[in-house]
């Protein structure tokens, strides 16, 4: 069974001026139609890439799967469950929410300045009651920070001492500290060198065969999701175009958008 | 052989600190021939931009150049580069957003920057600068729209207008398409290559994608914590590296390979020195899986025109 399913998911922005002013002018309400009618399925332990250009709408149906956003029609439920939904109570909510945790793209504002970085794993457990009492909480922390290639001791330091590969580092720490089953991840390494982009791809790679993690996995770049991804879905203007294997998409694009894309990334001699 | 257009000699750009100064760029050569695009490739921090704001005479103070020499067509340039900048050596910076000025129309702009360089009438000025947009793909009946009216990729567009305009023989792009997506990145790395071939206008391509330099650049020189690290034809430096950072570069970048799924990447262990801490001998070499003895306390020069690794003296290397 599929564990992402996102069905017929839609989300308009309302970019209308003021219901007085457009009462006064006349002017009808103008709607944005970020995301259009998009359904996907995701199985569960792979990755299934969303490529797009900017203003596509991927970071938007990011932002629904976790809960962030609600879909304006449609819907994305995580193994059977729907965030979005009224009436549901919030235990339920809070449950759901403790297995999809968020990698953002830029590390250097995702992580609070003043926290030590002991502080920013510890939250999600305590926030979710994971784990009780401060010595075992401790515990926890260092076994996360040796997950993704830090030392115990840089519980103690904050986010500004670190390298922007070693932040993205402790994101993704922070990620994994309620124990998830989703990650969805929105453009983690844009933000990073080459060389450090393929430290932080083989440890997201390497975490997703430890813990058997699912990934949404958000990017631009066409070369990064093919070493990655499973199955790519194509976002154009909000609407996916083409979706399938990685296999089928490269080597037999059925959309000229896939292609002109396709074409237009920069390839190494 | 030709003397080259421009030859940077042995600079040095420090910035004074409380500890000592800082070298964002030590002791690095470089020349560009008429006509030849040259890639400036390397992670953050490696001092591509510097290299670039070393040459036009742009280096923020507390940063001077400390040493070395800069000449351009014969003439030592580093004492006075505002003589040139613009004219002969224009630059196109990475946010075109922030190069273009909000409050005018990008008429205007064209205009000033022409009279400022051709002594021609405003009239004529006028239908230059409709030539110049017409050049870049753009409607001439545009000229008098503001900035915010155009995309990113326009916009890259108006700027590649201006840096052509007063006909300069060398143009340094710093990161030029690095905020705009791919499609676009294609057509304005094109547009840049045809107009600058057409005229036989030498670039100095600063950029950290290596993938763009495959496609775009003559020949490429790889920067590492201010040093240059390798440098020769874009070929033989990303199909056959001499120095073991350029290698792993290459190998770590991702390429578009339906068969790679799942496999994991080439990474180079480590990170980039601060400057502050940029260790002794060459400055790759806590991070070289191939490392000699002499690394560690022994800059290496560059060895036979090719690439700053001690590995290349060996005799199995060289030959």
């Amino acid at each position: 069974m599929s564990f992402i399913k996102a069905q017929n998911l839609t989300r308009r922005y309302d970019l209308s001026d003021p219901w007085i002013v457009r009462k006064l002018t006349g002017q009808p309400q103008r709607l944005l139609t970020a995301v259009n009618d998009v359904s996907f399925s995701v199985e569960k332990g792979t990755t299934y890439g969303l490529v797009g250009e900017s203003g596509s709408g991927k970071s938007t149906i990011a932002k629904m799967a976790v809960g962030l956003l609600k879909p304006s029609a449609g819907s994305i439920r995580l193994d059977g469950y729907d965030l979005n939904l009224e009436g549901q109570s919030r235990e339920d909510n809070q449950a759901m929410r403790r297995r999809i945790q968020m990698v953002f793209q830029s590390p250097y504002a995702s992580l609070n300045p003043r926290w030590k970085v002991g502080d920013i794993l510890a939250e999600p457990i305590r926030s979710f009651e994971l784990i009780q009492g401060s010595p075992n909480i401790n515990k926890r922390v260092n076994e996360l920070l040796e997950q993704v290639g830090l030392s115990r001791s840089d519980a103690n330091k904050y986010p500004h001492e670190f390298s922007g590969g070693q932040r993205q580092r402790i994101s993704i720490a922070r990620a994994l500290s309620s124990q998830p089953e989703v990650i969805i991840c929105d453009e983690p390494t844009s933000a990073l060198d080459v060389s450090v982009q393929a430290q932080v791809l083989n440890l997201l790679m390497a975490l997703q065969k430890e813990f058997s993690l699912t990934y949404l996995f958000i990017t631009h770049d066409l070369a990064v999701v093919s070493s990655v991804a499973n199955r790519i879905g194509v976002l154009n203007k909000g609407a996916l175009v083409e979706e399938g294997t990685v296999k089928e998409l490269f080597e037999n694009p059925k959309q000229d958008y896939t292609r002109m894309l396709i074409e237009s990334a920069p390839k190494m001699l | 052989m030709k003397q080259p257009l421009l030859e940077v000699k042995n600079i040095t750009v420090e910035f004074n600190t409380r500890h000592g100064p800082l070298k964002a760029v030590d002791d690095l050569s470089i020349s560009v021939h008429a006509g030849e695009i040259l890639g400036l490739v390397g992670e953050s921090g490696a001092g591509k931009s510097m290299m670039g704001a070393a040459i036009i005479g742009l280096i923020e103070p507390p940063g001077h150049l400390s040493a070395g020499e800069i000449w351009f067509k014969g003439q030592r340039i580093d004492q006075h580069p505002e003589a040139l900048r613009g004219r002969e050596i224009s630059m196109i910076f990475q946010d075109p957003l922030l190069s273009l000025n909000p409050l005018r129309r990008i008429g205007d702009q064209l205009v000033e920057t022409i009279l400022a360089h051709k002594d021609i009438s405003h009239a004529e000025a006028i239908e230059q600068a409709k030539i110049s947009l017409e050049e870049v793909g753009i409607d001439p009946e545009r000229l008098n729209a503001f900035p915010h009216t155009f995309s990113g990729g326009m916009r890259q567009r108006v700027v590649i207008a201006l840096a052509l305009a007063p006909d300069p023989s060398l143009i340094i792009a710093d990161e030029p398409t690095t905020a705009l997506d791919v499609s676009v990145q294609a057509q304005i790395l094109k547009l840049l290559k045809k107009l600058c071939r057409d005229r036989g206008t030498s670039i100095i391509l600063i950029t950290h994608d290596m993938a763009v330099i495959s496609q775009t650049t003559d020949r490429v020189g790889v920067l590492y914590a201010g040093r240059l690290a390798e440098i020769g034809a874009t070929k033989d430096v990303l199909k056959s590296s001499k120095h073991p950072y350029t290698q792993g570069l290459v190998a770590s970048t991702p390429t578009i390979n339906s068969n790679s799924t799942n496999k994991s990447l080439f990474q180079i262990p480590g990170t980039m020195p601060k400057l502050d801490a940029i260790p002794t001998g060459c400055a790759f070499h806590p991070r070289c899986t191939q490392r000699l003895d002499k690394c560690s306390d022994q800059r290496p020069p560059i060895i036979s025109d090719k690439a700053a690794c001690w590995l290349l003296e060996r005799p199995d290397q060289t030959k």
